[in-house]
């Protein structure tokens, strides 16, 4: 393991960490889920291994206990993970002299969180072997808090009073990863249309409108650059 | 309801779903570049996926609009915390407070 990986990963991890107890009440909701749809523990955790992905696990669960012909259920696993193709294309650059293998896992351990802590450093740090560090970091401790905080939801599945509201603690985790970004003026329009499309466009089927409301509101941050005629800092 | 190996089939093409969105350009890199506007554009891409993402659990509830819930109070409090304050525990602290207060204060 290269230093300059291993520092990577410890200041990856350092950033990501007050941030990731956001996924343990997504991920004990996710295993809760599982159960109640009726997977054995075996089948629930395989789902959260093979998968990985909580609202793509969360919005295909009620299709596969209504019987949902398969063909469906993937689409909507694909639609609800459109968004990640952004993200995607996004870090794309900081993974410049980064193996193919070590790609893939990343691809694989891409979430919301690991994407915005470390989208800025991945683009402006110079070291590969830092870059990945930087984002294996976050990405993998999300990964064992999924599975961990999974596995727990699955066991005490029916003595976690529903009245406590835990998976709020996840949109509260994402509002404090919105809260800095929104300080830069276009990037507050982008959220603002964003945010109010995904609202106005809720009763689109499969959940599509969040896709519009993201791709109009990337337009509207672009479009409010564009208009105050200067570059982001 | 039990479900036979049919179902191990169904979590590896969900599995695939998911994953290829995510590797997609990760793994094509330098040989699938996108053009200069659309990167710069794309660094607006997380402000508006984390609000479209967050907006409607702040202002739906049950398929309605709803503008005033002990959520969206519990989300102002965490926009404050996180405006006012370093600590980053704090917006997890006031806003699970608020929520829970609130839901004690106005049974629904």
């Amino acid at each position: 393991m290269p230093p300059s990986f291993r520092d990577g990963l410890r200041e990856g991890f350092r950033a990501f960490l007050p941030l990731s107890v956001g996924l343990i009440p997504w991920a004990l909701v996710t295993g809760l889920t599982m159960s109640g749809v009726g997977f054995t523990p075996l089948q629930a955790m395989g789902m959260n291994v093979i998968v990985f992905a909580g609202t793509a696990q969360l919005g295909t669960l009620p299709l596969i206990a209504a019987g949902t012909p398969v063909w469906l259920i993937v689409i909507t696993a694909f639609v609800l993970n459109l968004r990640f193709i952004i993200f995607s294309a996004a870090l794309a650059r900081g993974f410049r002299g980064v193996p193919l293998g070590a790609r893939w896992l990343s691809g694989h351990l891409l979430t919301d969180g690991a994407f915005a802590t470390c989208l800025e450093k991945m683009l402006s740090h110079p070291d590969p072997q830092w870059r990945l560090g930087y984002y294996l970091g976050p990405s993998l401790w999300s990964w064992l808090l999924w599975q961990v905080f999974a596995f727990c939801g699955v066991m005490a599945a029916g003595s976690i009073p529903r009245g406590w509201s835990l998976e709020f603690m996840a949109t509260i985790a994402l509002i404090v990863l919105l809260v800095p970004m929104a300080r830069v003026r276009p990037m507050l329009v982008a959220a603002l249309v964003g945010g109010g499309l995904a609202v106005a466009l809720r009763g689109m089927p499969l959940r599509l409108g969040v896709i519009v409301a993201i791709v109009a509101g990337i337009a509207a941050g672009f479009a409010a650059e564009r208009w105050r005629g200067k570059d982001l800092p | 309801m039990n479900y036979d190996w049919t179902l191990w089939g169904l979590f590896i093409l969900l599995g695939l779903a998911t994953t290829l969105p995510r590797a997609s350009f990760i793994v094509l890199g330098e040989r699938a570049a996108l053009p200069e506007s659309l990167q710069k554009a794309l660094r607006y891409a997380p402000a508006a996926a984390l609000a479209a993402i967050v907006a409607p659990d702040i202002f739906v509830s049950g398929g309605e609009l709803t503008l005033f819930s002990p959520r969206l109070a519990a989300a102002v409090a965490a926009v404050l915390a996180a405006l006012l304050f370093r600590n980053p525990w704090l917006p997890f602290i006031t806003g699970m407070g608020v929520l829970w207060g609130l839901g004690h204060l106005l049974p629904a």
